[in-house]
């Protein structure tokens, strides 16, 4: 075929598929009927093949870069994945998924709390060891020589004259972000995630080593345990998920580093995710249960409860198949059947 | 580094998309975040001036603002990207601005998880002010920073370019062994040699021309010639033209073809 004759036999295809690719728009698949979406399917293996042709026929640049264009364009609204409710993902995520998820990968959150005890167990013992080493680990304000006798009562003092949205606001976030740092920093072949575990666990140990050594242990623990014991437990499962990928860069196994990579990223990313939940609630108990001025023995017992709540759902749930389950089909196809 | 990007269809044809480059890349970036800045620091002024005002008239409303602000400044830092390149199919202010995308290595759109890979890990790329991203670009065939490359996406240019600058450099590059205007091609098609190069240069650029210049060139030029040569009968349309044209390239091609391929030489 020349390649005069190509070009005018062929226009009208393209023309109809720009229009119904502009008609789609934003909304890709879903913006067509079921007459247009089925044009599409026909038209676009014969303009991809089109491709093909006026590359061969040598025909001018500027046309085989817009047959190309629409080619990818329908390319791309046709083999995609079927999009599912936001609401519902983020339901069947938490609900079946993600223990199912945190089940398999238990072993790293496991690892994570040994880099983790490491941190906290060497700087309780330093601090133990020589008092005055707590300066590196104890934030100022919270210093027994500075201020005289602090005792734990006085920190949930300072806490409790803070607004509580504000301090629950504050914590959240702030926690969200260091699990997302913890996750992210695990890119750098899990140094950064290490890192992140050694420094908070040397804060923690620190802290209540400090306090230990003014026998105050039982107050730091009715201080620490109600929201801490989730909150630790949120960000170990968040490292989990940083040594998780920086462990896939590091050691891919029978696979290429970058395969390796993109498959470690993808589990991880949803283990860091789902830790968001666990942060809501332990913000909340933090702002709201440990400035209140139930007794130390309560809080403490709160604290563990939520704890084994949080266990209980990543260990129990999602054991059964989900019931709605539906395979995983091409746009086209789960459109056309409708 | 490469400049295009192939995607193999199931159709089993190489579709060819064209890679951001690093510069263009680098714009939208600070684009995106200086929006990012700017809308921080309206949120934080509206913070600090509600905050003072509640806390002289009530002091827990304006703990309930700033506490709800640190909230959306949060969403804000962490989930401006994430929501755009959601919503807009992979691309972000910045990047519309720039009219690059980002897509799926090997072909398809970007879903959730790509997203959150590539914008989470963001905070690593971030390290030195994009230094890492920038070295990861500089080392990767398709220029894909760290996130980039664990999501398995890349960002690709969507900008028409000039294709007519481009491909005349590559035509020069290819060897223009039809270009010059020998004996026999001559002969074949009963031209002067500066109608063929004129012939010539219209047939090459024909598809880079609008319909009306098209048009224009054939009624004014490419009809004149053929007259001359007394290939035109009298209604000619202008595709019949056009048509006449390629037959007549087509056996100057031919001709040239046998002369390169005769032994003896072009024959002079």
């Amino acid at each position: 075929m020349s390649a005069t004759k190509f070009l005018e036999t062929r226009k009208p295809a393209w023309d109809e598929l720009e229009s119904l690719l502009k008609a789609a728009g934003r909304k890709g698949s879903a913006g067509l009927t079921d007459e247009q979406l089925y044009r599409v399917t026909r038209l676009y293996p014969a303009v991809a093949v089109d491709v093909a042709r006026a590359r061969m026929l040598e025909i001018d640049p500027l046309t085989q870069a817009h047959i190309n264009r629409l080619a990818i364009a329908a390319h791309g609204m046709l083999y995609r994945r079927r999009h599912s409710r936001p609401a519902k993902a983020v339901w069947r995520f938490l609900g079946h998924d993600y223990p199912r998820l945190f089940r398999r990968l238990w072993a790293y959150v496991l690892l994570a709390t040994a880099i983790f005890l490491i941190g906290a167990l060497g700087a309780y013992a330093a601090v133990r060891g020589d008092p005055d080493t707590a300066r590196l680990f104890v934030p100022r304000g919270l210093d027994v020589q500075d201020s005289g006798q602090v005792t734990a009562e006085d920190i949930s003092e300072r806490y409790r004259r803070a607004p509580k949205t504000l301090m629950a606001g504050m914590i959240t976030t702030n926690n969200i972000q260091v699990s997302f740092f913890a996750f992210a920093l695990g890119a750098l072949a899990g140094v950064g995630t290490c890192w992140v575990l050694l420094t908070n666990g040397m804060m923690l140990g620190g802290f209540v080593g400090h306090f230990a050594n003014h026998e105050l242990t039982y107050e730091v623990c009715s201080f620490l345990i109600p929201h801490g014991a989730l909150e630790i437990f949120a960000i170990l499962v968040a490292a989990a998920a940083g040594l998780r990928m920086g462990l896939s860069l590091a050691v891919p196994g029978s696979q290429t580093r970058l395969a390796s990579l993109r498959a470690g990223a993808r589990e991880a990313v949803l283990l860091v995710l789902g830790t968001i939940p666990m942060f809501l609630v332990a913000g909340c108990i933090e702002s709201f249960v440990t400035p209140s001025y139930l007794s130390g023995g309560t809080k403490i017992s709160i604290g563990l409860l939520v704890l084994a709540t949080a266990m209980a759902y990543l260990c129990g749930s999602g054991r059964s198949a989900w019931p709605s389950a539906a395979p995983e089909g091409h746009a086209a196809t789960g459109a056309a059947s409708t | 580094m490469q400049d295009f990007d192939f995607i193999e269809t199931p159709e089993n044809v190489e579709l060819q998309r064209r890679l951001a480059g690093i510069g263009t890349r680098f714009i939208a970036g600070l684009l995106d975040n200086l929006i990012i800045f700017t809308s921080l620091l309206v949120v934080a002024l509206i913070g600090i001036l509600a905050g003072a005002w509640g806390l002289t008239k009530y002091p827990e409303l304006g703990g309930v603002v700033i506490g709800l602000l640190m909230v959306v400044f949060f969403l804000v830092y962490w989930g401006y990207f994430v929501f755009f390149e959601m919503v807009t199919n992979g691309q972000s202010p910045g990047k519309k601005s720039q009219r690059i995308r980002v897509v799926k290595d090997g072909g398809g759109a970007i879903t959730f998880v790509d997203i959150a890979i590539r914008n989470l890990l963001r905070a690593v790329d971030f390290i030195g002010f994009y230094a890492v991203a920038g070295l990861c670009m500089f080392l990767t065939r398709k220029s894909q920073r760290l996130g980039d490359l664990a999501a398995g996406t890349l960002v690709v240019s969507e900008a028409v370019s000039d294709y007519s600058a481009k491909s005349g450099k590559r035509r020069k590059a290819v060897g223009r062994w039809e270009d010059e205007a020998t004996a026999g091609v001559l002969r074949a098609t009963q031209l002067m040699p500066e109608e063929y190069r004129a012939l010539l240069s219209y047939w090459r650029r024909r598809g880079e021309l609008t319909v009306a210049a098209r048009h224009r060139l054939l009624d004014r030029l490419v009809r004149p010639i053929l007259r001359r040569t007394g290939q035109l009968d009298d209604a000619e349309t202008l595709q019949s033209l056009e048509y006449k044209l390629e037959l007549l390239m087509q056996r100057a091609f031919e001709a040239k073809a046998s002369e390169l391929a005769s032994p003896e030489g072009p024959l002079e």
